[in-house]
């Protein structure tokens, strides 16, 4: 970023700050809560795809396991909301350790696939499990219902402070020694690995930073929804609709996935309830378009046009 | 011992299908590299033919499977004469979320015109069963998994005896060399996939006479076919048969021992465990990158 842009996001990010208290309706905190959350998610999902080159079409696998332990945590043993989504966050990343050290190892669609039969064995997994093994737990498709929480300005603020971390975070990497090897292992992984870049273990990190925060976000989206089920929090659409916001704003690049996911959530708000199946179709067409017309997004191609680096 | 073996049939006679609508991933990703996510989306238009010639001209569904070789055929090769080959040499990523883009047009354009309906092809004969020794053998079933092999054999013979065959494999292991030797390789790539097309639109005929079709019934079917595919080998075409009768006879033995959800639990861990251990397929030929 350079300097010219780095004051108008402190202001844009500041004034965000104080938009609950000017008299905005619900409606609209509650739209910007939901992009928040959506540039936290495909922020997750760009840190890994967009800088390793690694496409995870499992990323949901990590949201839905912090959305479980949460929802467990709160539900079963009453334990506080910060210290349940944070849980979450941890076990997601542990789970991203022993998953990723095997699974990095692969190499491109073999990834991907790999990736999406973990989060689709995960779901069957936590559907199945107290019918298979007769103990009441997740309680399969019938789902946890989560203590009532609080009003959507609270969840405008954690959103607000959960996208701030994520956006932070992959900038921090971006300009780091760490953030180097990342785009070392997109652009030549062989040629990184002979340069003494530790391959496996940077991907492996970088991998269980995204599913961390991942988790952390399934875990606050469990407490907004109140109510989960395996089907609603390993839904392999939400892994979509982060490589699509992804593609869409810029992949592998720190302001990507906020054009991205507000572009896609504002689309999703305006055609979804008056024109449900147009939303896909458009949807289907825009990515169409991207890929053939500018594949590095819209904030690549701005960066590229006006060589202001984003 | 009577169950076991009605549920090793079962198996077998599902393996035949997945294995039928696997072949056409399996040779797309082979000859050009491209994870086709709109692959199921091919398996429901053909059942959606089927369905429809059936319900309004009364067209036996084993009658309607040239039209759906027709139509398929012809969407396949437009698709990627005019839209993939425009990124068939970029990064692997591109071609996903490209044939993703395709995927949503395709799901959403026919839930649009056909609705959420759940529909289904029954004919007279539909309920007919064999009984060999007690174990029950379903004609329609059988009929689909007789010409599922048939679909695997054709296409083997298509691309191992003929002269636009060769010109497939020589594109598929080198395309440098193929295009020196006089092959036109985006025409090859358009034929490849309107193949491929065309042998998913025959299984979507199969399958509507036996299984619900709706618009958004696709994506699963993409996610099976990559477990078939990747089970037997990444784009060795006799490998879908062999990926199709393992995962069809796994899914079913756990089905009827454990139960039919955690069945689907068990294709994804075997599919993952595969990879991580032998990500070149059961009988070892698959592309490795």
């Amino acid at each position: 970023m350079k300097k010219r842009l780095a004051p108008v996001i402190i202001f844009i990010a500041l004034a965000l700050l104080f938009v609950p208290y000017v008299g905005v309706s619900g409606y609209l905190i509650r739209l910007f809560a939901i992009i928040f959350l959506w540039i936290g998610k495909t922020g997750c999902w760009n840190l890994v795809a967009g800088y390793t080159g690694y496409i995870d079409f499992g990323a949901v696998g990590y949201y839905g396991i912090g959305s479980y332990v949460a929802a467990l945590l709160m539900a079963k043993a009453h334990v506080p909301f910060l210290i349940s989504i944070l849980l979450g966050g941890i076990i997601s990343g542990l789970v991203a350790l022993f998953i990723g050290l095997p699974t990095l190892r692969l190499k491109g669609a073999y990834f991907g696939i790999a990736t999406l039969a973990f989060a689709e064995a995960m779901k069957q997994i936590i559907l199945e499990f107290d019918k298979t093994v007769g103990i009441p737990f997740f309680e399969g498709p019938h789902g946890i219902t989560l203590p009532i929480g609080p009003g959507n300005e609270f969840f405008y603020y954690v959103g607000f402070v959960i996208m701030v971390a994520v956006i932070g975070i992959t900038y921090r990497v971006e300009r780091s020694k760490f953030g180097y090897a990342l785009r070392a292992i997109r652009e030549a992984e062989h040629a990184a690995e002979l340069s003494g870049v530790d391959t496996l273990k940077a991907k492996t990190e970088a991998y269980m930073i995204s599913a961390a925060f991942l988790g952390i976000i399934g875990g606050i989206e469990a407490y907004w929804l109140t109510y989960i089920t395996p089907h609603m929090v390993f839904d392999v659409l939400i892994t979509i609709q982060m490589v699509v916001m992804s593609l869409l704003g810029g992949i592998g690049t720190v302001l990507g996935p906020v054009v991205g996911a507000s572009f896609l959530t504002i689309i999703y708000e305006l055609l979804h309830r008056d024109f449900p199946y147009t939303y896909g179709i458009i949807v289907g067409f825009i990515v169409v378009a991207v890929v053939l017309l500018m594949p590095k997004g819209i904030a690549g191609t701005l960066t590229a046009k006006f060589g202001t680096k984003a | 011992m009577l169950l076991f073996l009605q549920s090793l049939l079962n198996g077998i006679l599902l393996g035949g299908i997945y294995a039928a609508y696997s072949a056409g991933f399996s040779l797309i990703f082979g000859v050009m590299g491209v994870i086709n996510i709109f692959h199921g989306e091919m398996v429901m238009l053909g059942a959606f033919i089927t369905y429809w010639i059936f319900t309004l001209f009364h067209v036996d569904p084993f009658l309607t499977i040239p039209f759906s070789i027709i139509a398929l055929f012809v969407f396949g090769y437009l698709v990627q004469r005019f839209v993939i080959n425009r990124v068939v040499e970029a990064p692997p990523m591109i071609s996903y979320i490209l044939t993703f883009g395709i995927h949503l047009i395709i799901a959403y354009t026919a839930l649009w015109v056909w609705t959420a309906d759940f529909r289904t092809v029954t004919t007279s004969y539909s309920g007919f069963n064999a009984n060999v020794g007690g174990i029950i053998i379903p004609y329609a079933r059988l009929a689909t998994f007789g010409l599922a092999l048939v679909v695997v054999a054709g296409l083997y013979v298509l691309l191992y005896k003929s002269e636009v065959g060769r010109a497939i494999q020589a594109t598929a292991q080198d395309k440098e060399v193929a295009r020196l030797m006089g092959v036109n390789i985006r025409r090859i790539y358009a034929i490849t996939f309107g193949i491929g097309a065309a042998i998913t639109g025959i299984a979507g005929s199969l399958i509507s006479t036996y299984f619900i079709i709706f618009p958004q019934m696709g994506l699963p079917y993409t996610i099976i076919a990559f477990c078939v595919v990747v089970l037997g080998g990444m784009g060795y075409i006799p490998g879908a048969l062999w990926g199709g009768l393992i995962l069809g006879v796994v899914q079913s033995l756990t089905a009827t021992y454990l139960n039919s959800g955690i069945s689907g639990a068990f294709t994804f861990i075997l599919l993952f465990v595969m990879l991580i251990v032998r990500p070149s397929g059961i009988v070892g030929k698959g592309i490795v990158e």
